[in-house]
């Protein structure tokens, strides 16, 4: 059962919630309040719940108590150590939280990006170790380059732990410094400063529908659709895009990487009978006239889709050797003879003509031998 | 299922109204479906809170975090209202009054909930006891709801600002820190049988059914 103690408290601790650096020592005293009727004698110290051995205690008064400590570990956590008075029965007169550990040491590694111009955000990292045993607080801030006044980030924490986020206010075509200061109870430290064109950093949203669908019952090819991110019509830039797509079974993915400015593309040389998953992503180029790239947007989220699988039995049917040579000349006749019947005029002769054609071969050719 | 979570959430949603709102949430609830209501909310909370509590000890270390730890209490920082009442006398008050130490414990132990130490701790420690916040807040207004469908006024005015003295020194406010969580346990553990209690007493509401066809 607890007891409510009186109004003056039992006991004083010095030095109270003290900061100390990895590896020093301290005396502590613990001061029984004359009301409690307690002697040097009838006290004893624990640290974080475990007691402390009496040959490092001495009795400085006839109330009085004092214990030294050596060579202090970091603290075991960030509220601080907890130094404890106790009477002779256990019970709690005074508490110290100690507070052990080093200073912080420079964030580093601090990488911007804005997106469509219209925010920054950045992330750093730690200084070496990171570890610092106490709690650190991080400060982003900035300014203009040519104009003096500092201007502190907010929005912490927003693409990580080591993260901020300036919503507003930005100017472009004109550089910015950027630092992070970081501090604790034993000190600060500033990392280097990062200077930045806002418009050197734009990012954008990655294309949206993203569809992958068949061509038509080709086996080795899909055909990759996307809408351009809708930053795109607001803004003077230009948008290039990268494919890439994977097996559904393999973590190996493929990189398209000349798609150019088109929002569709086809994959072609794929295996027939196999889901693939695709992501699209785009770069803002061409900003306000300029040849710089910007930052990658993320992948758009996966689109699966199978190519078909031929239901001719493997090794069935092809012809082989010299028969092949008049397969080919049959097949193009017939082509050229369904060509002058379905296309009008050599403007429409393409190779989505020629696919519809195979497409039709292919239809044909199993009622063929259903037959 | 999560029927009640949605209804902490719309009623810690709609808090940010003026107008207390509790009344619109639960006036079509019928008295018995929104004492199960709170009952379910205190249950929750207890179960939330094991985890807070285990958590925020740890940050707090030893001896905080140890089963058996007891620390005295300082009269000069009652702040916290407490749990540990004669049981008798907690059974002999009527079901208002009961209610109204409920509404009232439970809102400046929320006041004092959002004052712990929001700077240090760990993002997930910071996460976890804005969420419990937010559920308290749920359970403070569906005490409301259950006392207006009784038909009871509502204990008067917001709870008295936390006059009382801040903690003079980091140890003794870990001290009130460990006493706050070990209040609120209490608290809840004691309103779940004051709930399940009521439950008994209020006749079952008509409206159950038309609660079903809502999918509530």
């Amino acid at each position: 059962p607890s007891f409510v103690s009186p109004a003056a408290d039992p006991a004083v601790i010095s030095p109270q919630d003290p900061t100390l650096l990895i590896g020093s020592s301290l005396v502590a005293t613990c001061t029984v309040s004359p009301d409690f009727h307690l002697k040097a004698e009838d006290l004893y110290w624990t640290l974080n719940g475990r007691r402390l051995p009496a040959a490092s205690y001495a009795a400085l008064g006839p109330t009085t108590l004092s214990v030294a400590l050596a060579r202090l570990n970091g603290s075991k956590q960030q509220s601080g150590d907890n130094l404890v008075c106790h009477s002779r029965d256990g019970g709690i007169l005074a508490g110290s939280c100690l507070y052990v550990g080093l200073p912080p040491e420079k964030p580093v590694n601090i990488t911007c990006w804005s997106k469509n111009m219209k925010d920054l955000t950045c992330k750093w990292a730690p200084g070496t170790e990171g570890e610092t045993f106490l709690h650190t607080n991080y400060t982003l801030k900035y300014k203009l380059r040519w104009y003096g006044r500092d201007n502190t980030c907010q929005e912490y924490h927003t693409a990580g732990p080591y993260s901020c986020h300036i919503p507003k206010d930005l100017a472009l075509f004109t550089p910015y410094e950027i630092w992070v200061e970081a501090s604790n109870r034993l000190g600060v430290a500033v990392s280097d400063v990062v200077m930045l064109d806002i418009l050197d950093v734009v990012t954008t949203d990655p294309p949206s529908d993203v569809h992958v669908s068949r061509v038509g019952d080709l086996e080795d090819q899909l055909s990759v659709r996307w809408s351009s991110p809708p930053a795109l019509k607001d803004f003077l830039f230009q948008a290039k895009y990268q494919i890439q797509y994977r097996v559904e079974d393999s973590s190996e993915w493929k990189v398209v990487d000349d798609v150019g400015n088109q929002t569709s593309c086809r994959l072609a040389g794929l295996r027939p009978g196999t889901v693939y998953f695709v992501q699209v992503r785009c770069n803002p180029f061409g900003i306000y006239g300029s040849k710089k790239a910007g930052i990658w947007s993320d992948w758009s989220n996966p689109t699966a889709a199978s190519t078909p699988r031929s239901e001719r039995a493997a090794g069935g049917c092809d012809p082989k050797g010299g028969e092949q040579n008049t397969t080919l000349r049959r097949e193009l006749k017939q082509f050229f003879g369904w060509v002058k019947k379905h296309a009008y005029g050599c403007s429409n002769l393409g190779i989505k003509l020629y696919d519809q054609w195979r497409v039709w071969l292919q239809k044909s050719h199993k009622t063929r031998n259903q037959v | 299922g999560d029927s009640w979570g949605i209804f902490t959430f719309l009623c810690a949603a709609l808090c940010n109204l003026p107008a207390l709102p509790a009344l619109n949430c639960t006036e079509e609830l019928g008295a018995g479906q929104s004492i199960q209501k709170t009952y379910d909310l205190t249950r929750y909370l207890e179960h939330q809170l094991r985890t807070l509590a285990g958590t925020y000890l740890n940050y707090l270390g030893p001896p905080f975090n140890e089963p058996d730890f007891n620390p005295p209490r300082l009269a000069r920082v009652e702040r916290v209202p407490s749990a540990t009442v004669d049981l008798d006398l907690w059974r002999g008050l009527t079901d208002n009054a009961r209610l109204a130490a409920n509404y009232r414990a439970y809102s400046r132990l929320l006041c004092y909930l959002r004052a712990l130490d929001g700077q240090a701790g760990t993002a997930e420690l910071r996460h976890r006891l804005g969420h419990f916040c937010s559920s308290l807040q749920g359970l403070v207004l569906s005490i409301a709801g259950v006392m207006s469908s009784l038909g009871y006024p509502l204990p008067a005015g917001p709870p008295a600002p936390p006059g009382t003295p801040v903690a003079s020194n980091d140890f003794l406010k870990k001290m009130d820190d460990f006493w706050l969580l070990k209040e609120l346990q209490t608290w809840l553990w004691r309103s779940a049988k004051d709930f399940n209690r009521l439950k008994k007493k209020v006749p079952p509401a008509v409206v159950t059914l038309r609660l079903e066809a809502r999918g509530f």
